[in-house]
């Protein structure tokens, strides 16, 4: 059923500009983006509101047509052969798509109806939900973690290849959340599923096979979380200061070295192993006066984003 | 084909599920039509003697207009309610789904007529009691112009409301558009004796075709209604306006956002 193709998403050259209207100015949204995902890949896409993510994610569900540039999913051209593609997908969108009016299992009934999935073969595509007991409940009387299940599991009904998730934790409680990335972690290892997933919470892309870094519709980093990490060093200082912009201006005509500021932060990256003890040493003894607090860390995702962003991110 | 079918009925049935379920709904698409009857048809009883229409009352004279009236307002009532599934979010789920966008649209437009067809049915169990009798071959005819117009009406709710992005302009559409589409279908008062203007503006006018459709089959059989030039006339504007509402549905779903050229 799918053509041959060497990745499952495959974005090639794609830009998108909103056109101007008296509302708004003409936007770049997306600005000749290149990005390959294959076949059973867990990819995580993120970037600071603007970025262009909601744009690309309208694209690839078939909602938006690009103005340059080309998208194949399972090897088809997603917008000569939309209908293909559809059978390909299963979409969680940020905000609810079920009818909330309606029962949970008539939602499900309905998603079935729609991919032409019979009644009887839904199988195991219920298996991994606490949905058991509330099939005949009205989706407006579950939790907002049970509500999400509800939007996995009638996507997962169909069986698709690929699974585009749109910010799908945003509202969740922490444990709700860990539930909901649990399940679509467990389905992908199962069922081998493609997953392409935008995020703007880096404790969630910790896991992904690659991450990808948009900036003003242009890819900026893209790699798996260790690769992306290496970019910055092994260990990195931090030092936090009410004045960070002069002690920053101070520390690279003193000590010769980057630092990047960032509100009230100086971080110090592309630290090696072991030198960044001597490093915090030395400016405690310089600028102690200066200091709030001072700390090493060990880079983490956020940090990526933080470096190649030049902003902090908006996650919690 | 057959997906496509099977798509649209479920599609159907989720509007009426969702009907059926607001009370307030079928009670207030029911009552404002009866209310009009009840009251116009009354109001009037005494001052309405068209030439050449001696021995009909106001009442039975206005019933098939109401009839009309309530084919008019529970289509599009029920058809508008994809600007809240669009807001819901409910529409962005149908339509990354594998599936034609004719059964997208056929599954409000259907769901919409059965909706009317159930209310319209309840209200012509008044015939026998206003001395209006049918045969069966009238009660597939009058079946037939509810389809019809049900689909018509429904159709033309849904290609109105899919642009608009909150319900609140529709309101107006309704008023300005809608309601003198119906005042001027000879509900309340009968073509002949306007004046030529008005006439015509009635003979232009799909609705009063929909309204002779459903008038028609009161007064004659079948037989004799398909060889009458009106009627099949006013048939023949009833299935152009269904065909043309329901493909200008299509082509407006079909049409993706694009994005503006580089440069």
């Amino acid at each position: 059923m799918i053509g041959y193709a060497a990745f499952m998403i495959d974005i090639a050259h794609l830009s998108y500009v909103y056109p101007g209207s008296r509302k708004a100015p003409r936007r770049v949204a997306l600005d000749d983006l290149s990005l390959s995902i294959g076949e059973g890949e867990f990819a995580i896409l993120s970037g600071p509101n603007g970025s262009g993510k909601s744009t690309l994610f309208r694209i690839l569900s078939g909602f938006a047509v690009p103005s340059a540039g080309q998208v194949r999913i399972g090897g088809f051209d997603l917008v000569a052969e939309p209908a293909k593609v559809r059978t390909l997908l299963g979409v969680v969108f940020q905000s609810p798509a079920v009818d909330k009016h309606l029962m949970v299992h008539e939602n499900l009934k309905i998603h079935a109806d729609l991919y032409g999935v019979g009644a009887t073969d839904w199988g195991d595509a219920l298996d991994w939900t606490d949905l058991g007991g509330r099939m005949n409940d009205r989706v407006d009387t579950l939790s907002g973690g049970l509500a999400r299940q509800v939007e996995l599991a009638k996507v997962m009904l169909t069986r698709p290849r690929v699974l585009l998730l749109d910010e799908p934790t945003t509202g969740l409680d922490p444990s709700a959340r860990r539930n909901f990335l649990g399940a679509v972690h467990r389905l992908h290892r199962e069922r081998g599923l493609t997953v392409l997933m935008t995020s703007h919470v880096f404790a969630e892309a910790e896991d992904a096979d690659r991450v990808a870094v948009m900036r003003e519709g242009k890819l900026l980093a893209w790699g798996s979380p260790a690769s992306l990490k290496a970019m910055i060093g092994t260990e990195m200082v931090v030092v936090r200061s009410r004045d960070a912009d002069g002690l920053a201006a101070r520390m690279r005509a003193d000590l010769g070295l980057a630092v990047r500021c960032i509100g009230e932060e100086c971080r110090l990256e592309e630290t090696e192993n072991g030198t960044g003890l001597p490093l915090l040493e030395r400016i405690l003894e310089r600028y102690r006066a200066d200091i709030i607090s001072i700390a090493i860390k060990q880079p983490e995702l956020e940090d990526v984003f933080v470096h190649v962003t030049g902003t902090k991110g908006d996650a919690p | 084909m057959i997906h496509t079918f099977r798509v649209a009925l479920s599609l159907a049935h989720r509007e009426f599920t969702r009907f059926i379920r607001q009370p307030h709904r079928v009670v207030g698409t029911l009552a404002q039509p009866l209310l009009f009857w009840v009251f116009l048809g009354s109001g009037f009883r005494g001052s309405f003697s068209p030439p050449g229409m001696g021995g009909i009352s106001y009442l039975e004279y206005f019933y098939p207009g109401v009839m009309a009236m309530m084919m008019l307002f529970a289509s599009i009532f029920a058809s508008i309610t994809i600007i809240e599934d669009r807001d819901a979010g409910f529409l962005q789920g149908v339509l990354v789904a594998p599936v034609s966008r004719m059964a997208i649209v056929l599954g409000k437009v259907l769901g919409g007529t059965a909706i009317a067809l159930g209310q319209v049915l309840i209200f012509t169990i008044a015939a026998p009691f206003l001395g209006l009798h049918l045969s069966a071959g009238g009660f597939v005819l009058l079946l037939l112009a509810f389809v019809l117009t049900g689909i018509g009406f429904s159709a033309l709710g849904f290609m109105l409301a899919w642009p608009m992005r909150s319900s609140s302009g529709f309101h107006a559409v309704m008023m300005v558009f809608l309601m003198p589409l119906w005042m001027l279908s000879g509900a309340l008062f009968p073509m002949n004796g306007a004046p030529a203007w008005l006439y015509w503006a009635m003979m232009l006018n799909p609705v009063h075709h929909a309204l002779e459709l459903i008038r028609a089959p009161f007064y004659a059989g079948p037989a004799e209604l398909f060889g009458r030039f009106d009627y099949d006339l006013s048939l023949a504007v009833a299935v152009a306006w269904a065909v043309g509402c329901l493909v200008i549905s299509m082509v407006r779903v079909e049409r993706r956002e694009r994005g503006a050229a580089l440069g």
